[in-house]
């Protein structure tokens, strides 16, 4: 039996270090007191239709149920949890603080750190306006990637009304502003050329410029004479306060503006960040402020959030090989003696219990070969021995 | 780097920027350029988009008409203007097809460009069937394989050999320099320096 393209079994090695990186994050939400959730994972094609754009929307897996209600497995967490926060958190008091550990699922061509099911780990900050909020999450992703052993990754910040204000400054408004947008997102430059060229004026010259801009404070007085809109401003206040408090916490070298990251266009309405690793080609976190989702769900909040795909965590670490510890999985072998094994279970070991009726010597080979350092064997008195044992020299290696 | 057509041109322009390509490669697939400074993967022309997206390699050079055809999402930096070539529907002078007019209601489009042929003819509300060839698509409409064909010219001359005319013109393409968006900020000063000297040349 083949399984379906884009999914993938976790054998019990495999799966333990899944587990193991997904409590290495929990513990940094955790840490910042955020209180995990989590939602269906299947809805009603509407309820998702409310915040997701039309390219996820287009990724989703649908089906019907046997009445005929339409159904669709989520490809995010984050309008599930729009969803519930507005129906069913409404008067909780703000700001609300939410983290999420659950699978995903979206059809696209699988490929290298893309598949059809996969696990996301993020966070959203409902209620909570100002750069603040926005610092919060850049800091909790800084440090889950630590906590996780990526403590090289490095991030890219930006505000989406930065280029907005510099778009609308030179002219462009409407579906052509829309446009140029994405093309700034792709850095499609060779396009962004023909577009300025075709329009004429120096203001897109700008905007070339912005596309390629990429640095730490210099680069926000580079764009300082270009922001004139009082949004445009804001904005570079905004990633000003941020990179401020990045530099108490010593994260200020990790940290980058880049002008033409924008993210999901439709999705994000000012800050935005990505993190990534030199030896990985594509991003392993990222988020942003998203305000305009919530007043969709009819309640009208501000929201900054993040999430972090833990498959390409799992791949980064792989790729440097590191964790390659053999695991022992096993405390102690018990045989004859339930109360023993037991007793041993309450103590909070691993305990595995001999089915094989297995004499001493059967049972003292067995945990030379697995490596299991204890052996509790029962006798026919109702007295219980203790063996220590030396893993065998295959066992060790 | 695209090894076929655009190879001689990407080995001079590479090396007007600085990085030298040795002479004979021979069989290997990594080469150091001659001053260390980069490696240089020499790659199917149509397998560039995919190193860049997936950051196996920085950066590429590589025909737009290969990224039409590979929906990859990759940076492009510069139009570097070599490698000038033409996206067309063309076919049989004897046809007399015209550009929207006279096609038969449902067309058999035979072409190596099965995306951007198909794009092409969607949006222009043609019911067509794209046959995917791999080479020789002059071919298929005098045997009536297909009507019409979808194929890169350069200078029309494969064409004319074949008696078939152009009937419309899908796109323009030339070389590009793409690059990986993490890489780019991974390597942001090494990348953008290239990028410079690449313009310059």
């Amino acid at each position: 039996m083949r399984l379906p393209p884009g999914v993938r079994d976790w054998l019990p090695q495999e799966f333990a270090f899944k587990r193991e990186i997904e409590e290495k994050i929990r513990e940094v939400f955790r840490s910042w007191s955020y209180s995990e959730i989590l939602t269906p994972t299947f809805e009603s094609v509407e309820a998702l239709q409310q915040g997701l754009g039309e390219r996820l929307m287009q990724q989703t897996f649908r089906f019907n149920d046997p009445l005929g209600q339409s159904l669709a497995l989520r490809t995010e967490m984050t309008t599930p949890i729009a969803r519930v926060v507005s129906a069913r958190l409404r008067h909780a008091s703000l700001p609300l603080r939410l983290s999420y550990v659950a699978p995903a699922f979206r059809y696209e061509e699988p490929q290298l750190g893309r598949m059809r099911e996969f696990t996301q780990a993020g966070a959203e900050l409902i209620g909570a306006a100002g750069s603040g909020a926005d610092s919060e999450a850049l800091f909790m992703a800084i440090e889950t990637l630590d906590a996780v052993g990526l403590s090289d990754a490095r991030f890219d910040i930006n505000d989406a009304a930065i280029v907005d204000g510099a778009l609308s400054a030179a002219g462009l408004a409407g579906d052509e502003l829309t446009a140029c947008k994405e093309l700034i997102s792709d850095r499609n430059l060779v396009a962004l050329r023909a577009f300025a060229q075709a329009r004429g004026g120096e203001a897109l010259e700008t905007v070339l410029r912005l596309t390629m801009t990429r640095g730490r404070d210099e680069v926000l007085e580079l764009v300082r004479p270009i922001c004139r809109t009082p949004a445009s401003q804001a904005a570079l206040a905004r990633l000003e306060a941020i990179l401020a408090r990045a530099l108490v916490l010593g994260y200020a070298d990790r940290i980058n503006i880049d002008f033409a990251l924008l993210r999901d266009l439709q999705y994000y309405t000012g800050f935005v960040f990505e993190g990534y690793i030199d030896d990985l080609g594509f991003s392993l976190c990222g988020g942003g402020r998203y305000d305009g989702l919530l007043p969709r769900f009819g309640y009208d909040v501000p929201a900054v959030g993040w999430m972090v795909g833990v498959e390409r965590i799992l791949l980064a670490l792989e790729r440097r090989r590191a964790d390659e510890r053999p695991r022992n999985e096993v405390d102690v072998l018990v045989g004859g003696a339930d109360a023993a094994a037991k007793a041993e279970r309450a103590k909070g070991l691993r305990v595995r219990v001999d089915t094989r009726d297995l004499d001493r010597d059967g049972l003292l080979a067995y945990a030379r070969h697995k490596a299991i350092p204890r052996v509790l064997v029962g006798k026919p008195d109702g007295s219980v021995e203790e063996i220590r044992v030396e893993p065998d020299e295959e066992a060790r290696s | 780097m695209p090894k076929g057509s655009l190879y001689a041109e990407t080995v001079r322009r590479l090396a007007a920027a600085g990085i030298v390509v040795p002479e004979n490669p021979g069989r290997r697939l990594v080469v150091p350029s001659l001053d260390g400074s980069a490696d240089l993967l020499l790659l199917r022309a149509t397998d560039v988009p995919a190193y860049v997206e997936f950051g196996a390699a920085d950066c590429g050079i590589v025909g737009k008409d290969t990224l039409w055809e590979s929906d990859r999402s990759v940076a492009e930096l510069a139009d570097l203007g070599f490698g000038g070539c033409r996206l067309v529907v063309a076919g049989r002078r004897a046809d007399g097809y015209q550009n929207g007019v006279r096609y038969p209601t449902f067309l058999r489009v035979a072409t190596k460009f099965a995306r951007s042929a198909q794009t092409y003819f969607s949006e222009r509300d043609l019911p067509c069937e794209i046959v995917a060839l791999h080479g020789s698509v002059e071919l298929a409409p005098i045997v009536g394989l297909a009507d019409v064909i979808v194929d890169l010219v350069a200078t029309g001359g494969t064409l004319e050999a074949h008696d078939m005319v152009e009937i419309d013109q899908i796109a323009e393409s030339t070389a590009r320099f793409v690059v990986n968006q993490v890489r780019f900020r991974a390597k942001y000063d090494a990348i953008t320096s290239l990028l410079r000297r690449l313009e310059r040349t």
